[in-house]
């Protein structure tokens, strides 16, 4: 164990204490802030809090009752003012003390018409505020209990849930459903990280000619797993410490943003995710190992992982049909396949419970493909980890008897 | 006890016969030569003793028996391809090499410093490896194969890419190794450092061995029948015994006679009153011999 923890703690270091390595780590909190710092400038620009005005001839808001809820940091509550006039009001819109003004005519509570009267647009949500002002004061609701006033208030949401009401759809809660692309997504950079930092160590043992000490001083065996746990554990170092980061961004976002304090991620999610996850893992790291062996030079390498790089992000290409029918045949058929199995798995239970005999199939078979890495890629190396020139043929690791 | 038995070992890769029933020894305490032209079977020679390869036929003994994962640490190896990490400080490099040789880390630090003076790369110790010469490179590669002190030092071409004082360096250092009762096995074509550190020999040429000796008596095989004289006066026209005088850098070649030997020609030189300031059996150089064997392989496999 102790050379191979001097291998694991050397793979380990040299690319964590990389500059290259600070970069990626801060590339993706840095694109939160980024677009967190964007919503702020959005909704800091977008969000108009002058007072809206509203001219009421029905009589429906004489005495009005103001709405009871303040309004979030996006969505801030607007104050409504209330003009004899529309000579008045409109004036006031003119001197830019209110941004809008609602004519509400005599003949309202037959025709439910009201008229808006602006320069630019007010924002949606203000609309929709005096829309819930108006239903509040019209005393449709009187003599309701004051709970089920408020709800009635609120009007319709539609919420899609499946049978067990394990996962849901609903319009206050989309950032759930974003939850498996951004899961996704983690995935796929920390395993391309992870196998690429591998690939590098691999060939560049070779490109050095380092290899031909380090197999005098150490097994094959005590080599690949140093360099495989080596090369996780940078990959894994990451992901901590974004998924660190994104919990903070959650913390503080949720201060904003009261929905972010809703995100709850299902247990079986997590377990599905570290189940699929480890396996697949491996077998990348298997894979890119044994390219490493069979190149002789970086370029080239990269070329090839890129290929195997493009079948992990196939899921994402085919989200639409995917997300349309988790339970298709397509979806189906991606799950069972090792390559795009862990991505398709993690968009597939955003929205369905997967049968429990589907995912021990795709279980099993990305341990099988693990497995079979592990052995494709030793085979490879022992034949390839001497040869500088000549890059390994695919006839000749097939054809040959393995000679050590 | 040998510190290597090889016994006729024999190594294929596909149609090609890399070695062919080798048999040799190293004893402790000796510098030994393994030489022969390219492609002959020295890497792969050398290989097989370090079980990177295993001999399709034969045995190999190292350090009493075969090969296990604690005799590497006791091995120190320098490649003919050199190779260093790149990317990292040279004492982090070498750090890392001497850990992987079994040695504790704590025990590396004063050793390392030691040789990094004596190699003169103190200073260059915190520089990335990358940035660092070819020959600073080159002896940074002797550090890592003696820093933990390994019984058995297998190095190949040692002396390429240093200049002459380095060079002479690195010769004292491989002496000081031998007197501690180390086993070296050398691999180069410099036929003149042969000379100068190798006890024994072992040449060989496609795969198989073609001489193989102490120095000696590999001299002696292919001794001439000629003599090296410094005369301190001049030599008479015609000497008994000799078909030739050949003049070369104020020294006489003399050819001898068939039936005649150097120390009669010794005899009859001093009988003649001519005094002289060396008088030696011309030994051919290790670098003639060398030629000479390979291209008479070359020349009997042609016909």
């Amino acid at each position: 164990m102790g050379k191979t923890w001097q291998i694991i703690k050397h793979e380990y270091t040299r690319h964590v204490r990389e500059k290259q390595f600070l970069f990626s780590l801060l590339s993706l909190p840095g694109l939160i802030l980024a677009m967190v710092l964007l919503f702020f400038i959005i909704s800091l620009v977008m969000g108009d809090r002058t007072p809206i005005g509203y001219v009421d001839y029905a009589g429906v808001l004489d005495d009005p009752q103001p709405l009871e809820h303040e309004g979030t940091f996006f969505e801030p509550q607007v104050e409504f003012i209330s003009f004899s006039s529309q000579d008045e009001a409109q004036s006031a819109l003119d001197e830019e003390i209110i941004q809008a003004f609602y004519i509400i005519p005599e003949t309202y509570p037959d025709s439910l018409n009201v008229e808006l009267v602006f320069f630019d647009q007010p924002a949606g949500s203000h609309q929709s505020q005096f829309a819930q002002f108006v239903r509040k004061n019209l005393g449709m609701f009187d003599g309701l209990d004051p709970l089920v006033q408020e709800r009635l208030q609120d009007t319709s949401f539609i919420t899609v849930s499946n049978l067990e009401r394990t996962r849901r759809m609903a319009q206050d809660e989309w950032i759930m459903n974003f939850m498996p692309f951004i899961a996704g997504i983690i995935f796929i950079i920390v395993v391309l990280t992870s196998g690429g930092y591998l690939l590098q160590a691999v060939v560049e043992e070779k490109e050095n000619r380092t290899m031909e000490i380090v197999i005098t001083s150490v097994t094959p065996n005590q080599l690949m797993t140093g360099k495989i746990i080596g090369n996780i554990g940078v990959g894994l170092t990451q992901l901590v410490i974004w998924l660190i980061f994104i919990w903070i961004a959650l913390l503080l976002g949720g201060l904003f943003w009261p929905a972010l304090q809703d995100i709850s991620i299902p247990a079986d999610f997590i377990l599905v995710m570290v189940v699929v996850m480890i396996p697949a893992f491996v077998m990348i790291a298997a894979i890119m190992s044994a390219i490493g062996s069979t190149m002789t030079e970086m370029q080239e390498a990269q070329q090839i992982s890129g290929m195997f790089s493009l079948l992990v992000t196939i899921p994402f290409y085919l989200v639409t049909p995917i997300i349309n029918n988790p339970n298709g045949v397509l979806a189906r058929v991606l799950s069972y396949f090792p390559f795009s199995a862990p991505v398709t798995l993690l968009l597939r239970m955003g929205f369905i419970e997967i049968p429990l005999g589907e995912l021990a199939i795709s279980v099993g078979v990305l341990i099988a493909f693990g497995v079979l890495a592990i052995w494709f890629a030793g085979r490879v190396f022992h034949m390839g980890m001497l040869r500088y020139g000549k890059k390994l043929t695919f006839k000749e690791i097939f054809r040959k008897k393995v000679q050590i | 006890m040998s510190t290597i038995i090889t016994n006729n070992i024999t190594k294929r890769f596909g149609n090609t016969l890399a070695v062919d029933q080798l048999s040799f020894d190293v004893q402790p305490g000796e510098i030994f030569g393994l030489l022969g032209p390219n492609g002959a079977g020295k890497t792969t020679s050398i290989r097989m003793i370090l079980d990177i390869f295993k001999p399709d036929s034969g045995e190999i003994s190292v350090l009493g028996g075969p090969m296990t994962d604690e005799k590497k640490n006791r091995i120190g190896y320098l490649p003919e391809e050199r190779g260093l990490y790149q990317d990292i400080p040279l004492h982090r490099c070498l750090t890392f090499l001497a850990t992987l040789k079994g040695m504790p880390e704590k025990s590396i630090g004063p050793k390392l410093t030691e040789y990094l003076k004596k190699f003169d790369l103190y200073e260059a110790r915190d520089k990335k490896v990358k940035e660092l010469s070819k020959g600073m490179q080159q002896k940074s590669q002797l550090i890592a194969t003696l820093l933990h002190e390994p019984e058995l030092l297998i190095i190949d071409e040692p002396f390429s890419a240093l200049d002459p004082v380095n060079t002479e360096m690195v010769k004292e250092i491989l002496v000081q190794q031998r007197d501690e009762g180390k086993a070296i096995i050398m691999s180069t074509h410099q036929m003149n450092q042969v000379e100068e550190l190798c006890d024994r020999i072992l040449l060989i040429n496609h795969g198989h061995q073609v001489l193989y000796g102490t120095l000696e008596e590999i001299q002696d095989q292919f001794a001439s029948r000629d003599v090296l004289v410094s005369p301190r006066s001049a030599l008479p026209s015609t000497i008994k015994g000799v078909t030739e005088i050949r003049e070369k850098n104020g020294r006489y070649l003399l050819a001898l006679e068939d039936d005649i030997e150097p120390h009669q020609v010794l005899t009859d030189l001093v009988k003649n009153g001519i005094e002289m300031s060396a008088f030696e059996v011309a030994v051919p150089p290790l670098n003639q011999i060398f030629i000479q064997v390979v291209r008479k392989q070359a020349r009997d496999e042609d016909g």
